[in-house]
């Protein structure tokens, strides 16, 4: 009796579609024990039409990073309504990591995020209006410093204006200068204030 | 001369830190996020670790958790800075590892009183 050497299946660490690739399957599939399985879902999903707020309702639940990293990676292929509001929606959450890469996301997403930019600098939570002003730390948009130096002029919270002045000491200019000299009377006993400030107007002189 | 190692993502944060303890008598070495701040740890020795909360790459809670799962670093001491003052903030801080906890802006005097303190130089 000849013996008949089976094929070895695939191993399931080497990362390989093995099921159904259709939009509805894979929307299931999102819900899959095996992370593998969910990795390829989320990837594979990106060319499904109204998919976003399945992969929303996932990225709220999944504590795999790595699948995690997939589904933020297709909402910003995405850039939906939908998905720029789901990365929103992330900054409100108590998962650091989760919120770190939301904002990392939001950064590359500048023609998306801007139209929203003004409502999150002017959210009620000092928190989420802090994450926003990370946002723009790498955000590729010509209003930036505009919105960094309202943050300073306006925003009452010390955290909000002091993350708003470290970063102008990257991209401000001479358009900011009144503006910080001016937030460091608003707030006379905050040392650092002062410090980042200084920092920030020296380097505008400088350039 | 006892070594501190900040650990924020903010350049002008560390510039602040450094300015103030520097001036107290302290060495001073800057990562920009958890990975990079393990990676010194397991380098060379610090006296006290001053960690932010929001970093990119590895939060200050995860840095904290794999800071004191480490037999010859889980001693350290370390004192979390955060924009983030609410309760649960400072109880989830404690859980990872934290010393003590501040809410920024930090004062200098407020800064340099809570490093001697967990230093040992002066009592609580």
């Amino acid at each position: 009796m000849p013996i008949v050497k089976k094929a070895p299946a695939a191993s399931r660490d080497q990362d390989e579609r093995e099921l159904q690739r259709d939009c509805a399957s894979l929307v299931l599939q999102l819900a899959d024990g095996d992370p593998t399985t969910r990795r390829w879902a989320a990837k594979d999903l990106v060319g499904c039409p109204d998919v976003s707020a399945a992969l929303i309702g996932r990225l709220r639940q999944e504590r795999d990073p790595s699948v995690r990293e997939i589904i933020l990676t297709a909402l910003t292929q995405r850039a939906d309504a939908q998905a720029v509001a789901a990365l929103v929606e992330c900054l409100r959450s108590e998962d650091v990591s989760l919120r770190n890469e939301a904002i990392e996301a939001m950064k590359t997403l500048p023609d998306e995020v801007a139209p929203i930019m003004g409502g999150l600098l002017g959210d009620a939570d000092p928190d989420v209006r802090i994450f926003a002003v990370n946002v723009l730390e790498s955000l590729r948009h010509e209003l930036v410093e505009q919105w960094l130096k309202e943050v300073i002029e306006r925003d009452p919270h010390v955290n909000v204006c002091a993350t708003a002045v470290d970063l102008l000491g990257e991209v401000g200019t001479s358009y900011s200068r009144e503006a910080l000299e001016k937030l460091k009377e608003r707030f006379p006993d905050e040392p650092y204030i002062r410090f980042a400030a200084d920092i920030a107007l020296k380097r505008i002189c400088s350039n | 001369m006892k070594r501190v190692l900040i650990v924020d993502d903010a350049a002008t944060v560390r510039m602040y830190y450094r300015l103030i303890l520097e001036e107290a008598g302290y060495l001073v070495v800057e990562a920009v996020n958890g990975v990079e701040a393990m990676e010194k740890s397991l380098r060379e020795s610090f006296d006290l670790y001053i960690v932010d909360i929001n970093m990119p790459k590895q939060d200050g809670y995860g840095f904290l958790r794999e800071l004191r799962g480490r037999d010859e670093l889980r001693q350290a001491p370390a004192l979390m800075v955060s924009t983030e003052a609410a309760d649960h903030d400072r109880k989830r801080a404690y859980a990872a590892g934290a010393n003590l906890y501040l809410v920024k802006p930090v004062k200098p005097q407020e800064l340099l009183v809570n490093c001697r303190l967990l230093l040992g130089e002066v009592r609580p």
